[in-house]
């Protein structure tokens, strides 16, 4: 008796101390989100129309995250509430002293490794697979594992980030290696080798991959499925070639944020299954609230992998390596 | 002191405080241990900038791609130039309008129409020839070093263009005849008078387009990468994406080479235009260009001129609006063409990020040129009239910010709008774009300014008026179309501005580009091209409305 006191007095005042913060938040008016994941404004207007909090969104891309982010904070005229991007990038905005502890009641049920953290919540997996244009390629020739990717078939047919420059693609090579997807090191070399010996054209990044396959220029990119989404009706599927790996995305709050209250709100709602099943199903993103999962043909069932963080001399000196080999 | 005295140490000033201060920024970083910190002096950054093994290759590339940009720019702006003014081709008015058209259309989206048109696997051209002549491959590759230069050249044609044609429209015909009377053909004319006389203006056009292909980011990215080719700003930009907290101030020392190509080119510049007593040709006995006629060669120079336009210009348009029907990047087709549809129209013009920016950029194209040319006269007339140590060094200076690669250059402006109360506001973007984009003004003007002889404002000043009433009363009249094609090359360029909005911009400074950009990495390539198509709407009415405009200007002063 006396613990369900405890815990219903518990509930009555986190839900009071929730009110007060709306209310507060209302009364801040606005809560700026920095980020670089792209199409979200179907959540920031959702955001607006829910909580009568006006959200906005400033897209940073993730090369000027870090210098934008710490030159205003330095000046003190740093304007996000609010910041998303690549867990590395939070966690050197982390040790600078630009974010603040905050633990969302709306992480229930998320996975234990993406809530550890007392400032940075991981909430989506930025997942990796080749796409491809299934007007174009027979659903037999289909890959269905990595090692497919090597067939000399796909000579000349296949588009990707640069593996010299782009970091998650960079990543996601290294990822392969490091999550065991092949049977030994020597087998996956053969991977990288073999897929470099297919000559794919490189873009800067992922947004230009689905664009060649769509048009029938490419017949697969190492791309991300959530275009299938993004791009529909354009004929994209995905090939489940085995265990898809990504980067997690991460999202905190600032420490001067000049709406804190409305920051609280917004990390609460950007948290909440509502958003995320936005995130998911409009903007195609492999989200870590469980049971969401975007509406995405078999990705349900697929195992995706977190992959670890390289630092930035890792990315490099991978970078240096895979120029040899691609280039 | 004497207004004119004043006026050299005010416009160094006022310029040097405007271009000086990011790129400042930008040279300490690029010494200094910590980007932004300014703490503990190192050399490393240069050492690691410049013991690339790879940085060879790319340097070779780079003179390439700029050297090739600027020759075809500024060739086909001659021809496309006197064509225009000298001649009697016919339909005078859309060669104009179709030479500047490169300058509305955001680079990327170009870029993206020329790869559809000429990619090698399912290029439209591509097929097109090969179905044709039963070709066994596809002839061209677009992701090339000559498709880049191609590319870029003709992006920057309006630059060349808006800078030649003035010159060429105000040239002393008597010159000609003299040539002609003596017997020398219409080709010898061309090439031993008008050509040579045109110096300052080729130059200035060719110099102007070097500069800016090196500072170039949209054709390296889309379509030198998919080439494996890198240039400079290319470089740089792997340079600074491979990894979270990019180096920047490596990236600065890279930079550095391309701000002391430029100042070496405009150096270079004031050497071969030294004598301008040379190119002048407004004098006060009275000028009357007249027109060459083609004769027999009319239509079928006419037709030459006319389909080399639609391939090079009008056809990327036309897969701009073809794409913005479509429901995703499609090769034309029947099933293309059934999909057709009005959604990605609908989506941009209900969607207030998008409504917002139109009116921003609008405000920026207009407000923007406007102060950007007022400065911009004022600064050409010391650079050519005044001609002192001074007055180079105003215009090195008027050159800092335009020469510095963009993928830099706007956090440099970011560092010095954070310590000031504009930050985030509109007025950053509108200071920044002029300060970035003064050569657009002063080039035009200063080629203007070459042609007008001293002995008219000598005679003003005579009969008592001071140095700001003979310019008002003498000088900008005679300036009209170098004011309107700078003007023309601002507030085009404000519209479509990139670089530094992307860095600047926050919510509610939002500008058409950044919007652009938006789509661009959402992969939404129909309402990219709808926004394009009504970016280039924007601009041709600015264009269309500042040529009536200085039109009427001119025929008021005439008579």
């Amino acid at each position: 008796m006396r613990k369900f006191m405890v815990l219903l007095l518990g509930m009555i005042f986190a839900t009071l101390s929730l009110y007060a913060d709306a209310a507060k938040a209302k009364q801040e008016g606005v809560a700026n989100l920095y980020a670089n994941i792209t199409a979200i404004e179907p959540l920031i207007e959702d955001f607006t129309t829910l909580t009568g909090v006006k959200g906005l969104y400033t897209r940073v891309s993730t090369a000027k995250y870090v210098a934008t982010v710490l030159t205003e904070h330095a000046a003190g005229k740093l304007q996000a509430d609010l910041l998303q991007g690549p867990l590395p990038v939070l966690e050197i905005l982390k040790d600078k002293g630009v974010l603040t502890p905050y633990k969302s009641p709306s992480t229930v049920g998320y996975p234990e490794w993406a809530t550890k953290d007392d400032t940075i919540v991981q909430f989506a997996i930025e997942y990796v697979a080749p796409i491809y244009n299934k007007e174009l390629v027979k659903a037999a020739d289909v890959p269905k594992r990595y090692e497919d990717l090597t067939d000399k078939k796909w000579k000349d047919k296949i588009v990707m980030p640069d593996p010299s420059s782009h970091a998650t693609t960079i990543s996601w090579l290294v990822g392969l290696k490091e999550a065991k997807i092949f049977a030994s090191d020597e087998a996956w070399m053969a991977f990288v080798k073999g897929l470099a010996a297919n000559k794919p054209m490189f873009v800067k990044s992922f947004s230009p991959t689905p664009a060649p396959v769509e048009s029938g220029e490419k017949l697969i990119a190492i791309s991300m499925p959530k275009y299938i989404i993004t791009k529909a009706p354009a004929p994209l599927a995905w090939a489940n070639v085995g265990p898809i790996l990504g980067s997690p995305r991460g999202i905190a709050i600032a420490a001067n944020a000049p709406h804190p209250n409305a920051a609280r709100l917004m990390m609460d709602y950007w948290l909440s299954k509502e958003s995320m099943n936005l995130l998911a199903n409009k903007v195609g993103e492999y989200v870590l609230a469980p049971g969401v999962y975007p509406k995405i043909e078999g990705i349900e069932k697929a195992k995706v992998i977190p992959i670890r963080e390289l630092s930035d001399e890792e990315i490099k000196e991978w970078g240096a390596t895979f120029k040899k080999i691609f280039y | 002191m004497t207004q004119k005295s004043l006026l050299t140490p005010s416009l160094i000033l006022m310029v040097g405080l405007l271009t000086i201060c990011p790129v400042f920024m930008l040279v300490l970083g690029s010494f200094m241990d910590g980007f932004g910190t300014y703490e503990g002096f190192t050399l490393s950054k240069y050492v690691t900038a410049y013991t690339d093994p790879g940085l060879k290759d790319i340097l070779f590339n780079t003179l390439i791609f700029t050297l090739g940009s600027a020759s075809v720019a500024t060739i086909l702006a001659l021809f496309l130039a006197y064509m225009n003014t000298r001649t009697n081709i016919p339909f005078k008015f859309l060669f104009k309008v179709i030479s500047i058209i490169p300058m509305m259309i955001p680079h990327i989206l170009f870029c993206v129409s020329w790869a559809l048109l000429l990619n090698p696997s399912n290029g439209i051209l591509n097929k097109l020839l090969i179905d044709i002549f039963g070709l066994s491959a596809s002839p061209f590759n677009i992701y090339s070093l000559s498709g880049m230069i191609l590319v870029e050249g003709l992006l920057d044609l309006p630059i060349a263009y808006l800078i030649i044609a003035p010159a060429m429209n105000s040239f002393d015909v008597s010159l000609e005849e003299s040539s002609k009377v003596c017997g020398a053909s219409n080709l010898q004319t061309l090439l031993r008078i008008t050509l040579p006389v045109l110096r300052p203006a080729i130059l200035a056009s060719a110099i102007l387009v070097i500069v800016r292909s090196l500072a170039s980011f949209a054709v390296p990215s889309v379509l030198g990468i998919p080439g494996r080719i890198y240039v400079l700003p290319t470089h740089i930009y792997r340079m600074i994406s491979t990894g979270f907290e990019p180096d920047y101030g490596q990236a600065s020392a890279i930079g550095m080479s391309a701000l002391a190509a430029s100042v070496v080119l405009i150096y270079l510049y004031r050497y071969l235009t030294k004598e301008s007593s040379r190119y002048v040709t407004i004098s006060g006995r009275g000028f009357k260009p007249t027109l060459i006629d083609l004769k027999t060669y009319k239509y079928p120079l006419f037709t030459v001129v006319g389909i080399l336009s639609f391939i090079l210009i009008i056809l990327p348009v036309i897969v701009l609006l073809y794409t913005s029907f479509v429901p995703y990047s499609m090769v034309p087709s029947f099933k293309a063409f059934s999909m057709m549809s009005l959604k990605h129209w609908h989506s941009v013009l209900v969607d207030p990020i998008s409504l917002l920016s139109l009116k921003n950029s609008l405000i920026l194209g207009v407000g923007g040129a406007t102060i950007g040319i007022v400065l911009s006269i004022f600064v050409a007339y010391v650079i050519v009239k005044v001609r002192t140590r001074a007055a180079g060094v105003l215009e090195s200076l008027s050159f800092l910010s335009f020469s510095f690669p963009g993928i830099v250059i706007g956090l440099g402006f970011m560092w010095v709008f954070v310590q000031t109360p504009l930050y985030g506001t509109l007025w950053t973007l509108l200071i920044g774009y002029i300060a970035t984009y003064l050569p657009y003004g002063i080039r035009p003007l200063s080629s203007a300014f070459i042609q007008i002889h001293d002995s008219l404002e000598e005679s003003s000043r005579v009969s008592g008026a001071g140095a700001l009433t003979t310019m008002r009363r003498i000088v900008i009249p005679l300036l009209i179309p170098g004011v309107v094609s700078g003007w023309i090359l601002m507030a085009t360029m404000f519209v479509r501005e990139l670089t530094l909005s992307v860095v600047l911009s926050r919510p509610g400074s939002e500008v058409l580009a950044v919007q652009i950009l938006r789509f661009s990495e959402d992969g939404m390539w129909g309402q990219l091209s709808a926004l394009g198509i009504i970016m280039i709407g924007i601009s041709s009415s600015l264009v269309i409305g500042v040529t009536f405009i200085g039109n009427k200007f001119s025929r008021i002063h005439a008579s």
